[in-house]
């Protein structure tokens, strides 16, 4: 499904940052990514959609056997890929319902498909708004403006579940969230989850681990994957933190 | 003194004339006078060639009073290539005047807006100009406030020729509010250029600019506003905020803010940023799979209809709004 190897990416004034990164995501699973503040997780999900900040220096990334990297942005998305960024970005004056119904006619327009019908779409958004216990201030006001942290990561889930991605990559969507928001957008994921798509989950806590169950837990330090494991492993992250890897 | 001597005696405007410090003024043809000056008012004070012309051609004037604490709803719609429109708008009325454009035009057009604007009422002023080739396009306003009233004035400008917008605004009596808000949508050779003076001449008076820029192909804006407090200002509030997105390398804008502050129990900000399109909101837009010349539409759709969401729900705002849908 998602096939990352060898990824090396650096930022323009040439700092590496991404050092290797092999990653292999199969239908079905939910992958969680920790490591310490700035050991390259958010740039990796912003390395694989494409953001214009990074220049990938080697390796391949592959969704479903076609290259990502040399890909237009938007044919990434539409192919499948949705990435959550940590700071949601504000687009003030673009209407979030209106933007959403474009974003979902770009992926239909992409895969050959017509249109989705005023109705339809209607029908879709208010069943996913139910879904994620949104309420309707969401349709009228311009997409994150003005949002709450956690208003952020409750949009960010209601556009993933309109897209309807094959692999999603969630960069901190726990962060800003108080408990009950929490297993709200939890549940929201897992009720989007399926056997025939993944989720890669970027988190610095067991919490949202405790409501989304991980099949492989990873640790990113220094642009690399140094070690993965089972759920046990977070639960041990959680406890000793990640010195006594580096020990090891 | 009339305006035909007036003007004679200020002569054709000159690039070191702080008034047209960015206005290609050599590509105004020196107009020819009639004998006598049909308006017998003063304008000994007027600095400004744009306010006098008008007026100095004998152009018609449609005067229209609005009755204390009545509503009205008006198009002005000005005919010829000349032309003055007085308005006395009574206390506590509340009045919504579209201006629309002059199609008539020759080689120059200026009219000029006279508005008075009594106590407590409240003063809506827009034109949202279609795209046209009239060549050279001044308009000019002379707005007076007595105490408690508004006036919100707001454009959109996307023509092919050279304008000039002047305003000088007086807000004389306590509590006056002003809010100016113009977009330029300009590409080719298009030029917009805005003038303002607004004076605040009582205490805890108001004011408020917004000017917005969508520049492309080899086209300018240009926004001169000056913000004048008088002595006895006490709490008077101004703000002023020019935002420019450059499509081309080959647009380009400038920007002259001037603060005259004679009190100091005064707020008055101003602020200018230039760039081109948020990249960052560029990313998150494709990134959903929005491709990217849609992306970019949305993002200068909303850089534009932001000007006007401030406003309230009056005709203006619905005008200048269904306008951008259709740019």
């Amino acid at each position: 499904m998602l096939s990352i190897k060898n990824l090396k990416a650096s930022i323009e004034d040439g700092t590496q940052i991404l050092k290797g990164i092999n990653l292999e995501v199969k239908p079905g699973e939910v992958h969680a990514i920790m490591g310490p503040n700035g050991s390259g997780k958010s740039t990796l999900s912003k390395v694989i959609m494409g953001h214009p900040a990074y220049k990938v220096d080697d390796g391949s990334v592959e969704l479903d056997g076609k290259n990502l990297l040399e890909m237009e942005i938007c044919d990434r998305a539409n192919s499948g890929l949705f990435i959550s960024t940590q700071y949601p970005t504000e687009i003030p004056g673009v209407n979030n319902v209106e933007f959403l119904k474009m974003a979902l006619n770009s992926k239909r327009a992409y895969l050959g498909q017509p249109e989705i019908g005023d109705d339809e779409f209607k029908k879709l958004i208010d069943e996913k708004m139910t879904l994620l216990e949104m309420d309707e201030r969401y349709r009228d006001r311009g997409v994150n403006d003005g949002y709450s942290g956690g208003e952020k990561k409750r949009n960010e889930i209601l556009q993933m579940a309109i897209l309807d991605p094959r692999v999603s990559f969630l960069d901190e969507t726990d962060s800003g969230l108080d408990i009950d928001a929490l297993r709200i957008v939890a549940n929201g994921i897992n009720h989007i989850m399926s056997p025939e798509k993944a989720v890669i989950l970027v988190t610095h806590y067991q919490r949202l681990l405790d409501y989304i169950k991980p099949t492989y837990v990873h640790v990113l330090r220094h642009g690399k994957i140094i070690l993965s494991g089972g759920p046990e492993l977070a639960l041990k992250l959680e406890e000793q933190g990640y010195d006594w890897i580096e020990e090891k | 003194m009339d305006a035909i001597t007036r003007i004679k005696q200020l002569g054709m405007p000159r690039k070191n004339d702080e008034l047209w410090t960015f206005f290609p003024v050599a590509k105004i043809p020196a107009p020819e006078f009639p004998d006598v000056c049909a308006c017998e008012e003063d304008f000994s004070g007027e600095t400004d060639f744009a306010a006098l012309l008008p007026v100095a051609q004998n152009a018609r004037t449609m005067v229209q009073n609005i009755a204390d604490g009545s509503e009205e709803m008006a198009l002005l719609k000005c005919n010829n290539d000349f032309g003055r429109t007085v308005l006395n708008v009574g206390k506590g009325a509340k009045a919504s005047f579209e201006i629309l454009d002059n199609k008539v035009a020759h080689s120059v057009s200026a009219e000029r807006f006279d508005i008075n604007v009594g106590e407590g009422a409240d003063v809506e002023i827009f034109f949202a100009n279609p795209a046209n080739d009239l060549p050279l396009t001044f308009r000019h306003f002379r707005i007076t406030q007595a105490a408690g009233s508004q006036v919100r004035f707001s454009s959109i400008e996307r023509g092919n020729g050279i304008s000039r917008v002047s305003i000088d605004d007086f807000l004389q009596g306590p509590g006056a509010h002003f809010e100016v808000r113009t977009l330029n949508m300009l590409g080719g050779t298009a030029e917009s250029h805005h003038r303002l003076h607004i004076y605040h001449e009582s205490p805890e008076t108001t004011s408020t600019q917004l000017s917005r820029n969508l520049l492309d192909g080899n086209s300018r804006a240009s926004y001169d506003g000056s913000v004048i407090v008088g002595a006895n200002c006490t709490k008077a509030l101004s703000g002023q905020l020019v935002n420019t997105i450059l499509l081309s390398e080959d647009a380009s804008v400038s920007v002259k803010p001037v603060l005259k502050i004679y009190h100091d129990d005064v707020e008055c900000t101003h602020g200018n940023t230039v760039g081109e399109l948020d990249a960052e909101q560029m990313f998150y837009l494709v990134s959903r799979g929005i491709p990217k010349e849609t992306a970019k539409k949305m993002l200068m759709e909303s850089f534009a209809k932001e000007t006007f969401y401030p406003l309230p729900d009056t005709p203006a705002k619905k005008r200048l709004l269904q306008t951008l849908e259709n740019v």
